[in-house]
Protein backbone atom coordinates (compact mmCIF):
# COMPACT_ATOMS: atom_id res chain seq x y z
CA UNK A 1 0.00 0.00 0.00
CA UNK A 2 1.11 3.55 -1.13
CA UNK A 3 1.99 6.25 1.22
CA UNK A 4 -0.87 8.23 -0.82
CA UNK A 5 -3.29 5.45 -0.44
CA UNK A 6 -3.40 5.11 3.48
CA UNK A 7 -3.17 9.33 3.74
CA UNK A 8 -5.97 9.06 1.60
CA UNK A 9 -7.60 5.88 3.82
CA UNK A 10 -7.00 7.58 7.20
CA UNK A 11 -8.81 10.99 5.85
CA UNK A 12 -11.97 9.47 5.03
CA UNK A 13 -11.65 7.45 8.41
CA UNK A 14 -11.70 10.43 10.03
CA UNK A 15 -14.18 12.26 7.94
CA UNK A 16 -17.18 9.03 8.46
CA UNK A 17 -15.84 9.57 12.35
CA UNK A 18 -15.81 13.32 12.68
CA UNK A 19 -19.86 13.22 10.76
CA UNK A 20 -21.41 11.48 13.86
CA UNK A 21 -19.44 13.63 16.15
CA UNK A 22 -20.17 16.71 14.45
CA UNK A 23 -23.50 15.89 14.75
CA UNK A 24 -23.34 15.13 18.78
CA UNK A 25 -21.58 18.34 19.02
CA UNK A 26 -24.73 20.22 17.39
CA UNK A 27 -27.32 18.14 19.58
CA UNK A 28 -25.08 18.43 22.44
CA UNK A 29 -25.30 22.93 21.63
CA UNK A 30 -29.01 22.98 20.62
CA UNK A 31 -31.28 23.71 23.64
CA UNK A 32 -33.57 20.97 24.89
CA UNK A 33 -37.05 21.94 24.23
CA UNK A 34 -39.71 22.96 27.44
CA UNK A 35 -41.19 19.12 26.23
CA UNK A 36 -38.11 17.29 26.67
CA UNK A 37 -36.81 18.71 29.40
CA UNK A 38 -40.37 17.66 31.52
CA UNK A 39 -39.20 14.01 29.68
CA UNK A 40 -36.25 13.84 31.59
CA UNK A 41 -37.97 14.92 35.32
CA UNK A 42 -40.02 12.70 34.33
CA UNK A 43 -38.15 10.14 34.06
CA UNK A 44 -36.53 10.78 37.53
CA UNK A 45 -39.87 11.05 39.18
CA UNK A 46 -40.14 7.66 37.87
CA UNK A 47 -37.19 5.79 39.39
CA UNK A 48 -37.88 8.14 42.45
CA UNK A 49 -41.28 6.50 42.75
CA UNK A 50 -40.11 3.16 42.11
CA UNK A 51 -37.50 3.26 44.12
CA UNK A 52 -39.42 4.24 47.45
CA UNK A 53 -42.38 1.97 45.76
CA UNK A 54 -39.40 -1.08 46.47
CA UNK A 55 -38.31 0.72 49.81
CA UNK A 56 -41.81 0.31 51.24
CA UNK A 57 -42.28 -3.68 49.64
CA UNK A 58 -38.67 -4.44 50.88
CA UNK A 59 -38.13 -2.69 54.40
CA UNK A 60 -35.29 -0.48 53.61
CA UNK A 61 -36.87 2.52 54.73
CA UNK A 62 -39.88 3.16 57.67
CA UNK A 63 -42.80 2.60 56.42
CA UNK A 64 -44.35 5.82 57.07
CA UNK A 65 -41.36 7.76 55.52
CA UNK A 66 -41.37 5.39 52.38
CA UNK A 67 -45.18 5.85 52.08
CA UNK A 68 -44.94 9.81 52.31
CA UNK A 69 -42.08 9.93 49.64
CA UNK A 70 -43.38 7.73 47.40
CA UNK A 71 -46.83 9.22 47.21
CA UNK A 72 -45.14 12.93 46.75
CA UNK A 73 -43.20 11.44 44.12
CA UNK A 74 -46.36 10.44 42.83
CA UNK A 75 -47.55 13.85 42.96
CA UNK A 76 -44.76 15.46 41.08
CA UNK A 77 -45.53 12.89 38.38
CA UNK A 78 -49.27 13.44 38.01
CA UNK A 79 -48.05 17.15 37.45
CA UNK A 80 -45.32 16.75 35.30
CA UNK A 81 -47.58 14.79 32.94
CA UNK A 82 -50.59 17.15 32.81
CA UNK A 83 -48.15 19.75 32.02
CA UNK A 84 -46.96 17.30 29.52
CA UNK A 85 -50.36 16.01 27.82
CA UNK A 86 -51.43 20.13 27.88
CA UNK A 87 -48.25 20.80 25.69
CA UNK A 88 -49.40 17.95 23.10
CA UNK A 89 -47.31 15.44 24.04
CA UNK A 90 -47.91 12.07 25.72
CA UNK A 91 -46.05 11.34 28.65
CA UNK A 92 -43.59 8.05 27.80
CA UNK A 93 -44.32 5.46 30.56
CA UNK A 94 -41.73 4.42 33.49
CA UNK A 95 -38.45 3.71 32.48
CA UNK A 96 -36.78 -0.14 33.70
CA UNK A 97 -35.62 0.63 37.17
CA UNK A 98 -31.66 1.06 37.53
CA UNK A 99 -29.18 -1.47 38.27
CA UNK A 100 -28.33 0.59 41.43
CA UNK A 101 -31.76 0.57 42.83
CA UNK A 102 -31.54 -3.41 43.18
CA UNK A 103 -27.64 -3.42 44.72
CA UNK A 104 -28.46 -1.08 46.69
CA UNK A 105 -31.61 -3.01 48.77
CA UNK A 106 -29.17 -5.21 50.13
CA UNK A 107 -29.31 -3.14 52.76
CA UNK A 108 -31.64 0.13 54.08
CA UNK A 109 -28.69 1.87 54.78
CA UNK A 110 -27.50 1.24 51.45
CA UNK A 111 -31.04 2.02 49.98
CA UNK A 112 -31.23 5.28 52.00
CA UNK A 113 -27.89 6.55 50.60
CA UNK A 114 -29.42 5.34 46.67
CA UNK A 115 -32.37 7.57 47.49
CA UNK A 116 -30.42 10.64 48.84
CA UNK A 117 -28.08 10.19 45.68
CA UNK A 118 -30.86 10.09 43.58
CA UNK A 119 -32.97 13.09 45.24
CA UNK A 120 -29.41 15.21 44.96
CA UNK A 121 -30.08 14.23 41.38
CA UNK A 122 -33.22 15.34 41.09
CA UNK A 123 -32.23 18.86 42.85
CA UNK A 124 -29.69 19.69 40.92
CA UNK A 125 -32.21 18.81 37.25
CA UNK A 126 -35.19 21.03 38.61
CA UNK A 127 -32.38 23.84 38.87
CA UNK A 128 -30.96 22.88 35.58
CA UNK A 129 -34.43 23.30 34.21
CA UNK A 130 -35.47 25.85 35.61
CA UNK A 131 -32.46 28.01 34.26
CA UNK A 132 -33.42 26.92 30.63
CA UNK A 133 -36.91 26.20 30.37
CA UNK A 134 -38.41 29.01 27.98
CA UNK A 135 -42.60 28.87 29.63
CA UNK A 136 -42.16 30.45 32.74
CA UNK A 137 -45.99 29.21 33.65
CA UNK A 138 -43.60 25.87 34.66
CA UNK A 139 -41.00 27.47 37.02
CA UNK A 140 -43.40 27.97 40.00
CA UNK A 141 -44.47 25.28 39.99
CA UNK A 142 -41.76 23.55 39.03
CA UNK A 143 -39.81 25.11 41.51
CA UNK A 144 -42.44 24.07 44.12
CA UNK A 145 -41.14 20.39 43.32
CA UNK A 146 -37.39 20.86 43.58
CA UNK A 147 -38.30 22.36 46.82
CA UNK A 148 -39.60 19.15 48.21
CA UNK A 149 -37.07 17.09 46.86
CA UNK A 150 -34.34 19.12 48.94
CA UNK A 151 -37.01 18.60 51.57
CA UNK A 152 -36.76 14.80 50.79
CA UNK A 153 -32.91 15.03 51.51
CA UNK A 154 -33.35 15.87 54.44
CA UNK A 155 -35.55 13.39 55.61
CA UNK A 156 -33.41 10.72 54.54
CA UNK A 157 -30.29 12.12 56.09
CA UNK A 158 -32.61 12.15 59.68
CA UNK A 159 -33.23 8.46 58.84
CA UNK A 160 -29.34 7.96 58.20
CA UNK A 161 -28.54 9.74 61.35
CA UNK A 162 -26.51 12.26 59.21
CA UNK A 163 -26.13 16.19 59.85
CA UNK A 164 -29.36 17.46 58.47
CA UNK A 165 -27.70 20.08 56.29
CA UNK A 166 -25.73 17.24 54.80
CA UNK A 167 -22.21 19.27 55.84
CA UNK B 1 -52.59 30.86 80.29
CA UNK B 2 -52.82 35.10 79.55
CA UNK B 3 -49.24 34.94 78.54
CA UNK B 4 -49.94 31.93 76.17
CA UNK B 5 -52.98 33.72 74.86
CA UNK B 6 -50.55 36.49 74.18
CA UNK B 7 -47.76 34.79 73.02
CA UNK B 8 -49.52 32.82 70.82
CA UNK B 9 -51.25 36.53 69.16
CA UNK B 10 -47.93 37.93 69.37
CA UNK B 11 -46.69 34.66 66.95
CA UNK B 12 -50.03 34.87 64.71
CA UNK B 13 -49.23 37.98 63.62
CA UNK B 14 -45.42 36.75 62.77
CA UNK B 15 -46.33 36.37 59.15
CA UNK B 16 -47.64 40.40 59.03
CA UNK B 17 -43.86 41.40 61.00
CA UNK B 18 -42.05 39.13 58.36
CA UNK B 19 -43.41 40.58 55.66
CA UNK B 20 -42.85 44.30 56.93
CA UNK B 21 -39.07 43.45 57.51
CA UNK B 22 -37.99 42.35 54.57
CA UNK B 23 -39.09 42.09 50.68
CA UNK B 24 -41.52 44.63 51.06
CA UNK B 25 -39.22 47.18 51.97
CA UNK B 26 -39.14 49.62 48.78
CA UNK B 27 -35.64 48.72 46.82
CA UNK B 28 -33.57 51.07 46.79
CA UNK B 29 -32.70 53.58 43.77
CA UNK B 30 -30.02 51.54 41.62
CA UNK B 31 -28.11 52.12 38.54
CA UNK B 32 -29.31 48.73 36.99
CA UNK B 33 -31.15 48.71 34.14
CA UNK B 34 -35.05 48.53 34.92
CA UNK B 35 -36.22 45.02 34.50
CA UNK B 36 -32.92 43.48 34.79
CA UNK B 37 -33.84 41.55 38.14
CA UNK B 38 -31.79 43.94 40.02
CA UNK B 39 -34.56 45.50 42.16
CA UNK B 40 -35.93 42.45 43.16
CA UNK B 41 -32.93 40.46 43.84
CA UNK B 42 -32.85 43.40 46.01
CA UNK B 43 -36.04 42.94 47.82
CA UNK B 44 -35.14 39.17 48.72
CA UNK B 45 -31.80 40.65 49.99
CA UNK B 46 -33.78 42.68 52.39
CA UNK B 47 -35.29 39.74 53.39
CA UNK B 48 -32.13 37.53 53.78
CA UNK B 49 -30.58 40.39 56.45
CA UNK B 50 -33.68 40.11 57.53
CA UNK B 51 -33.46 36.41 58.25
CA UNK B 52 -29.89 37.16 59.73
CA UNK B 53 -31.00 39.69 62.12
CA UNK B 54 -33.68 36.31 63.04
CA UNK B 55 -31.75 33.85 63.86
CA UNK B 56 -29.07 36.13 65.52
CA UNK B 57 -31.95 37.14 67.94
CA UNK B 58 -33.62 33.30 68.11
CA UNK B 59 -29.97 31.64 68.69
CA UNK B 60 -30.09 33.50 72.92
CA UNK B 61 -33.10 30.86 73.49
CA UNK B 62 -32.35 27.88 71.65
CA UNK B 63 -30.36 25.16 73.12
CA UNK B 64 -28.32 21.48 72.44
CA UNK B 65 -29.00 20.90 68.50
CA UNK B 66 -31.18 23.99 68.03
CA UNK B 67 -28.58 25.98 68.40
CA UNK B 68 -26.47 24.39 66.65
CA UNK B 69 -28.51 24.39 63.41
CA UNK B 70 -29.80 27.67 63.62
CA UNK B 71 -26.41 29.35 64.09
CA UNK B 72 -25.72 26.25 60.68
CA UNK B 73 -28.89 28.70 59.24
CA UNK B 74 -27.71 31.52 60.23
CA UNK B 75 -24.28 31.21 58.52
CA UNK B 76 -25.99 29.97 55.05
CA UNK B 77 -28.46 33.01 55.08
CA UNK B 78 -25.11 35.33 55.32
CA UNK B 79 -23.48 33.15 52.31
CA UNK B 80 -27.15 33.73 50.37
CA UNK B 81 -26.53 37.88 51.26
CA UNK B 82 -22.81 37.18 49.72
CA UNK B 83 -24.15 35.60 46.73
CA UNK B 84 -27.05 38.12 45.73
CA UNK B 85 -25.13 41.19 46.70
CA UNK B 86 -22.89 39.40 44.19
CA UNK B 87 -25.59 39.48 41.46
CA UNK B 88 -27.08 42.52 42.14
CA UNK B 89 -23.60 44.16 41.35
CA UNK B 90 -23.09 42.54 38.73
CA UNK B 91 -26.00 44.25 37.39
CA UNK B 92 -25.23 47.77 38.35
CA UNK B 93 -27.44 47.76 41.18
CA UNK B 94 -26.65 49.02 44.77
CA UNK B 95 -27.02 46.59 47.66
CA UNK B 96 -29.92 46.92 50.03
CA UNK B 97 -28.29 47.75 53.46
CA UNK B 98 -29.27 45.57 56.82
CA UNK B 99 -31.04 47.99 59.07
CA UNK B 100 -29.80 48.12 62.85
CA UNK B 101 -30.05 45.70 65.42
CA UNK B 102 -32.44 47.99 67.10
CA UNK B 103 -34.64 48.14 64.20
CA UNK B 104 -34.66 44.71 63.23
CA UNK B 105 -35.81 43.86 67.04
CA UNK B 106 -38.60 46.60 67.16
CA UNK B 107 -40.12 44.43 64.26
CA UNK B 108 -39.61 41.08 65.22
CA UNK B 109 -42.88 39.50 67.47
CA UNK B 110 -42.12 38.72 71.19
CA UNK B 111 -39.85 35.85 71.33
CA UNK B 112 -40.15 34.25 74.85
CA UNK B 113 -38.65 30.53 74.41
CA UNK B 114 -37.36 28.42 72.19
CA UNK B 115 -40.59 27.61 70.54
CA UNK B 116 -41.55 30.97 69.62
CA UNK B 117 -38.05 31.61 67.86
CA UNK B 118 -38.56 28.07 65.76
CA UNK B 119 -42.10 29.60 64.40
CA UNK B 120 -41.02 32.29 63.62
CA UNK B 121 -37.96 30.71 61.79
CA UNK B 122 -40.34 28.57 60.27
CA UNK B 123 -42.53 31.74 59.14
CA UNK B 124 -38.97 33.15 57.81
CA UNK B 125 -38.13 30.42 56.27
CA UNK B 126 -41.62 29.92 54.49
CA UNK B 127 -41.34 33.50 53.49
CA UNK B 128 -38.00 33.04 51.98
CA UNK B 129 -38.88 30.01 49.69
CA UNK B 130 -41.97 31.91 48.61
CA UNK B 131 -40.17 34.66 47.49
CA UNK B 132 -37.48 32.54 45.65
CA UNK B 133 -40.20 30.80 43.54
CA UNK B 134 -41.86 33.63 42.84
CA UNK B 135 -39.22 35.72 41.53
CA UNK B 136 -38.18 32.85 38.71
CA UNK B 137 -40.45 33.67 36.06
CA UNK B 138 -40.01 37.54 36.77
CA UNK B 139 -35.95 37.14 36.35
CA UNK B 140 -34.90 37.96 32.92
CA UNK B 141 -31.61 35.62 32.69
CA UNK B 142 -31.12 32.06 33.09
CA UNK B 143 -28.25 32.30 35.44
CA UNK B 144 -29.67 34.68 37.77
CA UNK B 145 -32.89 31.94 37.53
CA UNK B 146 -29.87 29.21 38.38
CA UNK B 147 -28.94 31.14 41.56
CA UNK B 148 -32.58 31.38 42.69
CA UNK B 149 -33.47 28.19 42.14
CA UNK B 150 -30.45 26.63 44.00
CA UNK B 151 -30.84 29.07 47.05
CA UNK B 152 -34.80 28.58 47.05
CA UNK B 153 -33.54 24.41 47.14
CA UNK B 154 -31.28 25.44 50.15
CA UNK B 155 -34.13 27.54 52.29
CA UNK B 156 -36.31 24.43 51.31
CA UNK B 157 -34.36 22.30 53.11
CA UNK B 158 -33.67 24.76 56.07
CA UNK B 159 -37.65 24.91 56.42
CA UNK B 160 -37.30 21.49 56.80
CA UNK B 161 -34.51 21.30 59.54
CA UNK B 162 -36.56 23.56 61.59
CA UNK B 163 -39.41 21.36 60.93
CA UNK B 164 -37.82 18.61 62.17
CA UNK B 165 -36.30 20.92 65.12
CA UNK B 166 -40.50 21.62 65.76
CA UNK B 167 -41.13 17.77 65.67
CA UNK B 168 -43.03 17.56 62.65
CA UNK B 169 -42.06 15.84 59.44
CA UNK B 170 -39.35 16.97 57.64
CA UNK B 171 -41.34 16.86 54.17
CA UNK B 172 -44.74 17.67 54.86
CA UNK B 173 -46.25 18.50 51.41
CA UNK B 174 -45.41 17.47 48.24
CA UNK B 175 -45.42 21.04 46.35
CA UNK B 176 -43.62 23.30 48.73
CA UNK B 177 -44.63 27.09 47.83
CA UNK B 178 -43.94 28.46 50.75
CA UNK B 179 -47.78 30.04 51.74
CA UNK B 180 -48.16 30.11 54.91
Amino acid sequence: MSDGTAATRRRLLLAVGAAPLALAATAAAAPRSDLDILEGLLALEHRLDSAYDAALRRGALEERLALALRDQEREHLRGIELAMTARGRRPPPAPDPDSGLARSLRSAGAFRRYALGLEGRAVRSYVDALASLRDTRLLQPLGAIMASEAQHRVALRMSLGDPLLGV
Amino acid sequence: MAGSLTRRGALGTAAVVVASCGSSDPPPSTGARPGSGAGLLNSILALEHAAVAAYGAGARLLRGQALRYAREIEEQEREHVRRLEELITGLDGTTARPRSADEYARSFPLLGNGDDALRFARDLEQRLVRAYLQALPKLPEAELRRAAAEIGADEASHLAVINVLRGVPAAPQAFVTGTL
